[in-house]
């Protein structure tokens, strides 16, 4: 029997696009149908083919024995499945429920194959930062994608506000210091603007020098923290004719707004405030306390 | 107009004219046009009492009034609001001629400002009578009045339409545009006659009536905040190039179109520059701060054509968007915090944003940013667009999308009600610090003109010491509180001023709203 596997087989990896029942009847000719279909079988339990459908016909094609080996020989048909699914959610990981409509398994059984597959270090559990009690299954040799973790600036599911704050301030001081050294060259206005605005290439050297950060930052996740800075009013972005963007500190154009030098500008209850009821400015509390 | 501007308006005038305006200006407010026997009716007050509030508001250009279309005998007044706040802005106004006219300048436009209106004439007596012991003579007066008239700080009021024989109409004015600022004929050999008593006013044949031009101020300070504005970010050399600019836009442009100005060539301002400035760092590089102005995200200056070297106008609409916004973003900062302010700009920039886009592009942790976006959406910083997708036929749920989105004119209008309502605030304070201590400061006023009589008349020094000590310490220190609560509420009356100030030109040039200003009021 298993010979007829190990013809079938020889041929089905034959065809790369994967082999029809036609191809299957004409390589093998003299093999009864109820044996090729028995042969097949085998091959499928084995893990070694797997059947695709195209239009209205089945497709047999061999899988990539090097994955195949990840799973050990012992594992049942459920395990294979389950492992298949989680397979192809690839580094962005499978939610629990995909892959019980997918697969199409009970709750509990599923649990149990699930809880099974991660004891034997096959598959791993991993904990998205979108949703946090939502938990994603990928193959336990892959690194889990940016935007399940958060990328650097998660810990875990926290997002590390100190951290980025530390490299806005530092992104800033950087960008400060350059418009610094340009203001003391006196090569005219152009010049110094264009003395003052950094890559983000430099950014990220300057930032990679001073060692604040123990993970190691890409130039995308300097970007980010560059955009925090554009918005907080302190630094510009300016596209090239490249496309790509270099950044410089500006100063605001306004002085503190008259408004925000009196209690009312900040006052929470501003809206209430009217010359009756309880919010008045003769009885205000924030009025009396400036004034004093 | 809203219910905050409404009851600063009529505190305003309240301080300024007493009750009686107060209650006559305040039924005026409330409707477009009125009657005499409307507001004598609504108000409670004689008819004569009403008329001379009328009178006065007319005077000081406050009321403007037209025959009824349905009954030309019968004259319908209406307020004119806008022009209620820049009584607050006398101060201002009179710092600005000080610096431009000096002390002979200040005093005209302190008299006319107090006047509200009056005759070349009679200004310029008034001014000479206060003035009697002071250098200055009568030409410096007559020499400044009209080169303030030839700045266009001192506008000529529409005259009477004469030759109509209907005596009992309402009067109708003349105005003529090209006539503004035609200097008159002022006869200083009558003045000094009238002076020494030996001919009177009436005897004057010109009875032409003149008014401050608010809006000429309003034009300089506009001025001050874009090239302080440039100052700042883009330094002094830029500065002064931007006030050259300026200088030569009022050339082909009326100072308050809305939008943008008309165009204005390089070679233009290279001449400009070239004949009145001694600026060698700008002469230099002027094609450089050209470009530096024009590249800006302030969007001052727009290259619009290659002619002439390069074809420039000066963007109000944009100028004043970046600085109305600047201001709205400060205030956040200041209100809610930097990371709320981060927030406000990152919606800015993006037009429209879903709350979990908005956590991740500004770094927020999502609790911290939802909270901050919700606070700033219930104060009204902010608004939500809500898109439906239509999910009928039990197709599945029906989806909806809430994104954040900034509705600049609605943004800028809530922050303007707020100074109103900041303004109001303070003048009631201070009202109340007054009043609370009426007792004192007049006490104190009372104890002054005693001591300054005492001391013409050459009294004692111990015996004046002695009265003064009916002052007691404790009582002092309760006045110079005041004293000090009083000043700290002015200062704030006028810084507050600036903000409003900025988001009234944002409303001028960024919206089509009517502002009330015009070249010449």
């Amino acid at each position: 029997m298993s010979e007829i596997a190990q013809l079938l087989l020889s041929v089905i990896q034959g065809v790369s696009a994967g082999a029809t029942n036609d191809d299957l009847t004409k390589a093998l000719s003299d093999v009864p149908a109820a044996t090729r279909v028995e042969g097949l079988n085998i091959l499928l339990q084995q893990g070694s083919i797997e059947i695709l459908k195209k239009g209205e016909k089945l497709v047999y094609r061999a899988k990539d024995p090097q994955k195949k080996s990840a799973l050990p020989k012992d594992a049942d048909n459920e395990e294979k499945i389950v492992y298949d699914i989680v397979e192809k959610g690839g580094d962005k990981g499978i939610w629990i429920r995909d892959i019980r409509i997918k697969s199409n398994l009970n709750m509990t059984q599923l649990n149990k194959i699930l809880k099974n597959l991660e004891t034997k270090k096959l598959i791993k559990a991993v904990k998205s930062v979108n949703a946090s009690k939502k938990k994603v299954y990928m193959l336990y040799n892959l690194e889990p994608d940016r935007t399940v973790t958060g990328g650097a600036w998660y810990q875990d599911q926290d997002f590390e506000v100190e951290f980025v704050d530390v490299l806005n301030q530092q992104c800033l001081r950087f960008l400060q210091m350059k418009r610094d050294n340009a203001e003391k060259k006196r090569d005219g206005p152009l010049a110094f603007k264009q003395m003052s605005c950094c890559t983000v290439k430099e950014v990220h050297k300057f930032i990679s020098d001073l060692g604040i950060s123990k993970v190691n930052l890409d130039e995308d996740d300097l970007e980010t923290i560059l955009k925090t800075v554009v918005y907080d009013g302190n630094a510009e972005r300016i596209l090239q004719s490249d496309g790509s963007y270099v950044y410089h500190s500006v100063n605001t154009p306004l002085p503190p707004p008259g408004l925000v030098q009196m209690p009312c500008g900040i006052c929470p209850v501003i809206k209430n405030c009217s010359n009756c009821g309880d919010v008045t400015a003769i009885s205000c509390q924030y009025m009396k306390e400036w004034l004093d | 107009m809203s219910a905050d501007y409404a009851r600063l308006s009529s505190v305003v005038l309240e301080q300024c004219f007493g009750k009686v305006v107060q209650s006559v200006a305040e039924c005026l407010f409330a409707a477009s046009t009125r009657t005499l026997s409307q507001i004598a009716t609504a108000t409670n007050l004689t008819r004569k009492e009403a008329g001379l509030a009328l009178a006065v508001l007319i005077k000081f250009r406050l009321v403007s009034f037209k025959a009824s279309t349905g009954n030309p005998f019968l004259p319908e007044y209406s307020l004119k609001r806008e022009d209620v706040i820049c009584l607050l802005r006398y101060s201002r106004y009179i710092h600005l001629v000080q610096t431009k006219y000096g002390n002979v300048g200040a005093s005209i436009a302190e008299e006319l400002l107090n006047a509200g209106s009056e005759t070349a004439n009679g200004l310029l007596l008034k001014c000479l009578v206060n003035a009697e012991n002071k250098t200055e003579n009568a030409e410096s007066y007559r020499d400044t009045f009209l080169r303030m008239i030839g700045d266009h700080y001192i506008i000529k009021m529409p005259e009477l339409t004469t030759g109509d024989d209907q005596d009992d109409c309402v009067p109708k004015f003349l105005t003529n545009e090209c006539d503004f600022f035609g200097p008159p004929n002022i006869d200083l050999q009558l003045l000094a006659k009238i002076r020494k008593g030996e001919a009177s006013l009436a005897d004057a044949t010109n009875s032409i009536v003149w008014g401050m031009n608010y809006d000429r101020f309003h034009q300089e300070f506009r001025d001050t905040v874009m090239v302080d504005a440039i100052e700042r970010k883009l330094g002094e050399n830029a500065a002064e190039c931007f006030r050259y600019i300026l200088k030569l836009m009022y050339c082909n442009t009326d100072p308050w179109q809305r939008r943008v100005s008309n165009h204005i060539t390089f070679v233009q301002l290279k001449q400009a520059i070239e004949k009145q400035s001694n600026n060698l760092d700008l002469m230099k590089h002027l094609d450089q701060y050209i470009t530096l102005l024009a590249d800006d995200s302030l969007g001052f200056l727009r290259k619009v054509g290659d002619m002439g070297s390069g074809q420039y106008v000066v963007d109000l609409e944009k100028s004043f968007e970046s600085l109305a916004f600047a201001c709205v973003e400060a205030v956040i900062t200041e209100r809610f915090g930097s990371k709320a302010a981060r927030i406000f700009r990152v919606i800015r920039m993006k037009k429209y944003i879903e709350q979990e886009d908005l956590q991740k592009e500004a770094m927020i942790p999502s609790k911290e940013a939802k909270s901050l976006a919700y606070n700033l959406f219930q104060e009204q910083f902010i608004h939500v667009k809500v898109i439906k997708k239509p999910g009928g036929g039990g197709t599945g749920p029906a989806k909806s999308f809430y994104l954040f989105q900034i509705k600049s004119k609605d943004t800028v209008r809530m922050l303007l009600d707020t100074c109103f309502k900041a303004l109001y605030n303070t003048i009631e304070r201070s009202n109340f610090e007054k009043s609370e201590h009426k007792g004192l400061i007049e006490k104190s006023q009372r104890l002054d003109s005693i001591v300054e009589a005492m001391k013409e008349r050459g009294e004692s020094e111990d015996y004046i010491a002695e009265i003064a000590e009916t002052f007691t310490p404790p009582e002092v220190e309760i006045l110079n509180k005041v004293k000090n609560r009083i000043k700290t509420l002015s200062k704030a009356e006028l810084t507050l001023d600036d903000t409003i100030f900025l988001l009234q030109m944002y409303q001028h040039h960024c919206t089509t709203l009517p502002t009330g200003i015009t070249k010449f009021k």
